[in-house]
């Protein structure tokens, strides 16, 4: 008996409650958005049906939206940096440290919090010294008071100011990720490796990195993708701007939606992001299946 | 050479434990400091006496417990469901016999690459009209002595926080008990199913119990997300007597802003909780975390 023969009833009582929350309360809202994207309504009066008219706009005349995409992009290019630095980090831990897992799981706090509470907390930090700010006030001692800025609500610095943040929290997460993915790999390996006169570097070389490429793998996936639905950070610490200036994809989607109440244009720039997420997504899996293959 | 070696790979973790750490020390230190200290004192001072006052007013002009009490209902429940409702449909996934077995699997796979934000608008739209569709907005049943009358509301209540919640946690719920089960051998059930039990007696009886460890991965990854979820709490919710701790946290510092160490006093608050469930089950959060992000 592999599986269990069971009547039709049975298996409704099993799936269907559970499937019919996720596809009324996803599914459906992505269609109901598909659908509001081609019309031009506010919430409050008729709806009028303009075809692709919101799209065109979006991509063709909205000075906003590229600026928005590039900064989505950038996020997601940063904090997929951030990654090849942690796996050192995890190779060092494992290699020098001897109590490596509490170590990683302080490194982990700042994970577990809210991002309202991150947030806040280095809006705090980003202050001006004057309000307490904490990184103007190093400035200031060190006499370095011409590099002080106000941070967050200079547009031309605010969204690297995000950016540190984002990285500052996730720091420790993925940090956690290759550390599992290194300390998974059996010693024997390496001491096999140590009497064929490989060690350290080499011996990272050849051994840590082909074995950690699949959990490489996962940090990058979870990082490309959490950057590219950015969002709550930004909402709290600065909500898109000083002039737009701090504005994602996600983050203008909701400002046209919920603010400049453009239900249409907002859920055309939804739609925009779930495509995005499902083609990026898709493309991560492929090229890392042609890594996977060449390595192995 | 080798000393060298380790010394600076001893200072760098340390400078990594003052990175991570120290703004949150540093919140604590402005937590208990007068108006004064935090606005002209420098970056790292301690208070001249701890200001303990200030969390006796966060704690009195906000509603601290309100939000707490919230935080710990919204969460609770929606942890209990996904656990119910996911298990359930993961143990039909791995083990009925019917057709559509791999569809489902794959409807839920493909709603862990949606973000929760394209949700946003069609879900205010959806929860403000269902009710009024249904007629249940304002009801009025009347049969001699029989009076019922209510108005039903989805929006601005803990409903329209817990249905999503539950919506978005499970997919990878699914996807990480399906894995689990799956690999559970089919001898211990085929003896239940010869000693007459019924699926419902060995789901209830066999699985579950042997499902633990999964089950603990999904709850932490469940209370992580959830506890601290902000953007659809501040979309969906606006009395103060229904707010989460997240977006209590956010309106909080939003309003009060005259006394900088009550601000402090409150996210550290805020952040307690989460803190204090960390120091007890690290361990388990961490490798929680790590099989969530592993398994999806």
């Amino acid at each position: 008996m592999n599986v269990l023969k069971v009547p039709a009833r049975t298996i409704a009582v099993f799936v269907l409650p559970c499937l019919l929350l996720y596809v009324c309360l996803v599914f459906i809202p992505i269609l109901v958005s598909l659908y509001s994207a081609l019309l031009d309504w506010n919430g409050i009066s008729g709806a009028n049906f303009i075809g692709l008219a919101n799209f065109k706009t979006m991509l063709f005349d909205d000075p906003v939206f590229w600026p928005s995409v590039r900064r989505t992009l950038l996020y997601a290019v940063f904090s997929m940096a951030e990654i090849p630095i942690c796996l050192m980090m995890a190779i060092l831990l494992n290699r020098y440290v001897k109590r490596a897992n509490t170590l990683v799981s302080i490194y982990f706090i700042p994970v577990i919090l809210s991002v309202v509470i991150i947030g806040q907390l280095w809006k705090t930090i980003y202050n001006p010294a004057s309000m307490g700010g904490m990184i103007n006030g190093i400035l200031n001692s060190l006499h370095l008071t011409s590099w002080t800025h106000s941070w967050i609500t200079e547009p031309k610095i605010a969204m690297f100011c995000l950016y540190f943040v984002s990285l500052w929290q996730y720091f420790g997460y993925h940090l956690l990720i290759q550390f599992t993915g290194v300390q998974n790999i059996p010693s024997e390996i390496y001491e096999a490796a140590k009497i064929d006169g490989a060690d350290g570097f080499k011996a990272d070389r050849y051994i840590t990195f082909p074995m950690v490429v699949p959990i490489f793998k996962i940090s990058i996936v979870l990082a490309f993708i959490g950057s590219l639905q950015a969002f709550d950070l930004i909402m709290v610490m600065t909500g898109g701007g000083p002039a737009n200036a701090t504005e994602t994809i996600s983050t203008y989607m909701y400002n046209m939606s919920f603010l400049s109440m453009k239900y249409g244009y907002g859920s055309a720039l939804a739609t925009f992001l779930v495509v995005i997420c499902l083609v990026f997504t898709v493309m991560i899996n492929f090229v890392f299946k042609r890594i996977e293959n060449k390595v192995s | 050479m080798k000393k060298i070696k380790k010394g600076i790979v001893f200072l760098l973790f340390a400078i990594l434990i003052v990175t991570q750490i120290y703004p949150l020390f540093w919140l604590l230190l402005y937590s208990l400091k007068t108006n004064e200290e935090i606005l002209g004192g420098s970056f790292f001072s301690f208070p001249a006496a701890p200001k303990w006052t200030n969390y006796k007013e966060a704690y009195e002009a906000g509603h601290y417990l309100q939000y707490l009490f919230n935080s710990v209902f919204v969460t609770g429940v929606t942890m209990l469901f996904v656990i119910l409702l996911s298990s359930m449909t993961a143990y039909a996934i791995a083990r009925f016999k019917w057709k559509y077995g791999q569809v489902v699997m794959t409807v839920f796979l493909l709603g862990m690459m949606i973000p929760l934000q394209a949700t946003l608008l069609p879900l205010m739209f959806i929860f403000k009209n269902i009710p009024s569709v249904l007629g249940l907005d304002n009801f009025h049943f009347h049969f001699y002595f029989i009076n019922i009358h209510f108005a039903w509301k989805i929006i601005n209540t803990h409903l329209s926080l817990i249905l999503p919640y539950i919506a978005f946690q499970t997919p990878i719920a699914v996807f990480i008990l399906n894995g689990f089960m799956r690999s559970i051998p089919h001898e211990i059930e085929e003896s239940a199913y010869m000693d007459g039990a019924s699926v419902y007696r060995i789901f209830r009886s066999i699985i579950i119990p042997i499902s633990v460890p999964p089950v603990m991965t999904v709850c932490i990854l469940t209370f992580i997300n959830i506890w601290n979820e902000y953007i659809l709490a501040a979309t969906f919710i606006s009395s103060e007597k229904l707010k989460t701790l997240p977006f209590g946290v956010y309106s909080f510092v939003s309003q009060y802003s005259v006394n900088y160490g009550d601000i402090g006093a409150f996210l550290v608050l805020g952040a307690l909780p989460v803190i204090v469930i960390y120091f007890l089950l690290s361990e388990k959060i961490t490798k929680g975390m790590v099989a969530g992000a592993v398994k999806g």
